[in-house]
C-alpha cells in the first residue's frame, strides 16, 4: 500500500488548516475559518477572474497544491503583505500581484509539506507558479488523490485544491 | 559602521518585505534574486550577512550555500536560512554545511529582525523628533516598581521637567509598554520578587527596541550585594533609596545624553547670560564648569562680547559658587570680554564679607547690567582671582 493511500484524511485536512491559519495570521494578520470540504468533484465551482497560486512537492508524497484567488481578493492579500493601499497595488501592476499570491502560495505548501514532513514524509518543494483566468478547471491523472478545501478569510474566498500522488 | 544585508531570494515580495522589516535600522539591504547573483554580490559587496532563500531558479540556496562557504573570502560572512522548506530533518542537513540561525516562513518582521540583531549589532536610526536631546525635550520614562510609594515620590520629583513618567509594577505590563511605546529611559526596581528585575533586564537588552535604552536599578542603599550583581549585568546606573531626586535627574539626563546647558546659560541682548539655580548643587556647579569655557568660546565666535553672570536666583553664597564664579571671571578675561552681574542687595552684602568677593558690583535688573556693560562704564566687575 503507497504512502499517500494510508495519509489519513484528517492529516491533510489538519495539515492544510494549520498552514492557511498560521500564514495568513503571520503575513497578514487575518484569520482563516475551514468552509466545507469537497473532496472528490473536478467542478470547483469559481466563476469570475481568478489569480491562481501552484507550488508542487517532490518526494514521498509528490503533488501539486493550488491555491485560487479572485482577482480583488489577490490584490487585497498583495496591499497587506506589502502594506500598500489598494491603489498603489493596482498601479504596481499584476506582477506584484502574481508575485505575492506565489509567496503565499509557497509558503502555505511549504508549512503544508514541513507538517508532513514531521511525520515521516519528506518531500521537497518546487518553484512557484502562477495563473490567471476565469472559469478554470484543473483535470488530474486518474492515479492523484484529490481533495478540495475552501477557507472564509476575511469575508472572502479561499479555495485550495490538493493533488497528491505516491512517491517515487 | 553601516551594516549591509544580503537578501537572496527569488521572491520580490519576500525582498520588500525585509527591506520594510529593517528601515528603521541604520543598514544597508542589498538585493539577489538567485544564487548566482546572490555570489556576485556577496563578492562584490562584502555584505554583514545573508538572509538566504532554498528553493530558487538558477541556483538554489544550499547551492549557494556550499559556494559560500569553500570560498575563503566569503565563507566567514553569517548566512540566515529565510525559507519555507522546514521539517526537522532537512533543518538540521543544512544546518551541517554551515548557518547562524534558521527562519521557516511565514515569518513575523520582528523575529527576523530580532535574529540578525542577534548576529550584527542593528542600530535604530535616530530620528531627531523622538529622541531627547536637550534638558526641554519631552523624554518617556518607564519606572517598573511595585511599591507606589517609590513611583510617586518619583513622579512627583520628575514634575517640573519635561519627562513623561509611567509606572508599571510588573515585568509584563513593563514588555508590553516598551512594545508599543518609544521609551527613553527605564528604571527597576531591583527589590521586585524571584529576581525578575535581572530577567526582565535581560530581556530589555535581547530586544533590539531597549537594547540601547538606558536602565537604572532602583536599589537600597544599604543593599550593596544587589548593587554589584546589577553593575557587574551592565545596568546603565543604580538610584539608591532614599532617592535623591536632583541626583536622579541629574543621572538621567546624564544617561540620555542630554544638554543641560540651556538651564544654565542662554544669549540675550547681545550678551551672554550664565545664570546660577537657587540652590547650587555640587553637581549643578560641575555641570556649569563643564560647559563654562566652550560656552564663552562659542559666545565669541558667533561676535558677543559680553557676559552676564545672573545670580539673582541664589540665595547664599558659598566657597564653592564664589571658585566658579572666580574661574568664570578669568575665562572671560583669558578672551578679553566684559562681563557683570545682576543679583540680589543681600547677595551684594553677603560678598563684602568676603576678602575675594569684596569689590564685585551687583546689578538689580538685566537692563541695568547690560548698561553698565558699555564702554566707559566705571562700575565694571572685577575679579581677583589671587
Amino acid at each position: 500500500m503507497s504512502l499517500v493511500e494510508t495519509i489519513p484524511d484528517h492529516v491533510v485536512q489538519d495539515s492544510l488548516d494549520l498552514a492557511v491559519a498560521e500564514v495568513f495570521s503571520t503575513m497578514l494578520n487575518e484569520t482563516s475559518t475551514p468552509a466545507e470540504i469537497e473532496t472528490t468533484s473536478n467542478n470547483l465551482d469559481l466563476s469570475g477572474p481568478h489569480v491562481v497560486g501552484t507550488v508542487g512537492f517532490i518526494g514521498e508524497p509528490k503533488g501539486l497544491i493550488y491555491l485560487y484567488f479572485e482577482t480583488a481578493f489577490a490584490e487585497y492579500c498583495a496591499g497587506r503583505m506589502l502594506d500598500m493601499s489598494l491603489e498603489e497595488v493596482i498601479e504596481c501592476g499584476d506582477e506584484v500581484v502574481n508575485d505575492v499570491i506565489g509567496e503565499i502560495t509557497n509558503m502555505t505548501v511549504g508549512t503544508f509539506k514541513n507538517k508532513l514532513a514531521d511525520r515521516g514524509m519528506p518531500c521537497r518543494l518546487t518553484i512557484p507558479s502562477i495563473m490567471r483566468g476565469s472559469h478554470l478547471k484543473i483535470e488530474p491523472i486518474h492515479s492523484a488523490n484529490r481533495k478540495v478545501f475552501r477557507f472564509d478569510i476575511g469575508g472572502q474566498r479561499l479555495t485550495a485544491d490538493v493533488l497528491l500522488q505516491p512517491g517515487d | 559602521m553601516r551594516y549591509k544585508i544580503l537578501t537572496v531570494d527569488d521572491s520580490k515580495t519576500v525582498r520588500i518585505i525585509v527591506k520594510k522589516a529593517f528601515k528603521l535600522y541604520d543598514c544597508e539591504i542589498l538585493e539577489a534574486a538567485n544564487g548566482v547573483e546572490g555570489l556576485a554580490v556577496a563578492a562584490k559587496e562584502n555584505p554583514s550577512l545573508v538572509l538566504l532563500d532554498i528553493t530558487m531558479p538558477v541556483m538554489d540556496g544550499v547551492e549557494m550555500l556550499t559556494k559560500l562557504k569553500s570560498d575563503p573570502n566569503l565563507k566567514g560572512i553569517p548566512v540566515i536560512m529565510l525559507t519555507a522548506e522546514g521539517g526537522r530533518d532537512h533543518v538540521l542537513k543544512i544546518a551541517k554545511i554551515g548557518v547562524r540561525d534558521y527562519i521557516v516562513k511565514p515569518f513575523k518582521e520582528d523575529v527576523l529582525v530580532q535574529k540578525v540583531g542577534r548576529i550584527i549589532d542593528l542600530k535604530p536610526i535616530s530620528e531627531a523628533p523622538t529622541k531627547a536631546k536637550s534638558i526641554f525635550d519631552p523624554a518617556n520614562i518607564l519606572v517598573v516598581e511595585d511599591k507606589p510609594a517609590i513611583l510617586e515620590q518619583i513622579t512627583n520629583g520628575l514634575k517640573h521637567t519635561p519627562w513623561q513618567v509611567k509606572g508599571v509594577a510588573t515585568t509584563g505590563e513593563a514588555i508590553d509598554t516598551c512594545g508599543s511605546t518609544a521609551v527613553d529611559l527605564i528604571m527597576i526596581s531591583l527589590s521586585l520578587p524571584e529576581e525578575s528585575a535581572f530577567t526582565l533586564f535581560r530581556v530589555l537588552r535581547a530586544n533590539l527596541k531597549t537594547k540601547y535604552t538606558p536602565i537604572f536599578g532602583l536599589v537600597v542603599k544599604t543593599d550593596t550585594g544587589t548593587q554589584q550583581q546589577a553593575q557587574q549585568v551592565g545596568f546603565t546606573a543604580l538610584a539608591t533609596k532614599p532617592l535623591d531626586l536632583d541626583e536622579l535627574e541629574a543621572k538621567i539626563a546624564r544617561a540620555m545624553n542630554l544638554d543641560t546647558s540651556e538651564r544654565y546659560f542662554r544669549q540675550e541682548k547681545n550678551c551672554l547670560v550664565m545664570s546660577l539655580p537657587e540652590h547650587c548643587s555640587n553637581h549643578v556647579l560641575n555641570e556649569v564648569s563643564a560647559y563654562l569655557k566652550g560656552k564663552i568660546s562659542d559666545a565669541v565666535d558667533s561676535g558677543i562680547s559680553q557676559v552676564v553672570f545672573d545670580l539673582h536666583a541664589v540665595k547664599r553664597l558659598d566657597m564653592a559658587v564664589i571658585k566658579l564664579l572666580i574661574t568664570a571671571m578669568q575665562a572671560c578675561q583669558e578672551v578679553a570680554i566684559h562681563y557683570t552681574m545682576i543679583g540680589s542687595t543681600e547677595l551684594a552684602k553677603e560678598c563684602h564679607g568676603y576678602e575675594d568677593t569684596r569689590g564685585w558690583t551687583f546689578y538689580e535688573t538685566m537692563d541695568d547690567a547690560v548698561a553698565a556693560l558699555k564702554p566707559g562704564t566705571p562700575e565694571m566687575a572685577t575679579a581677583d582671582a589671587t
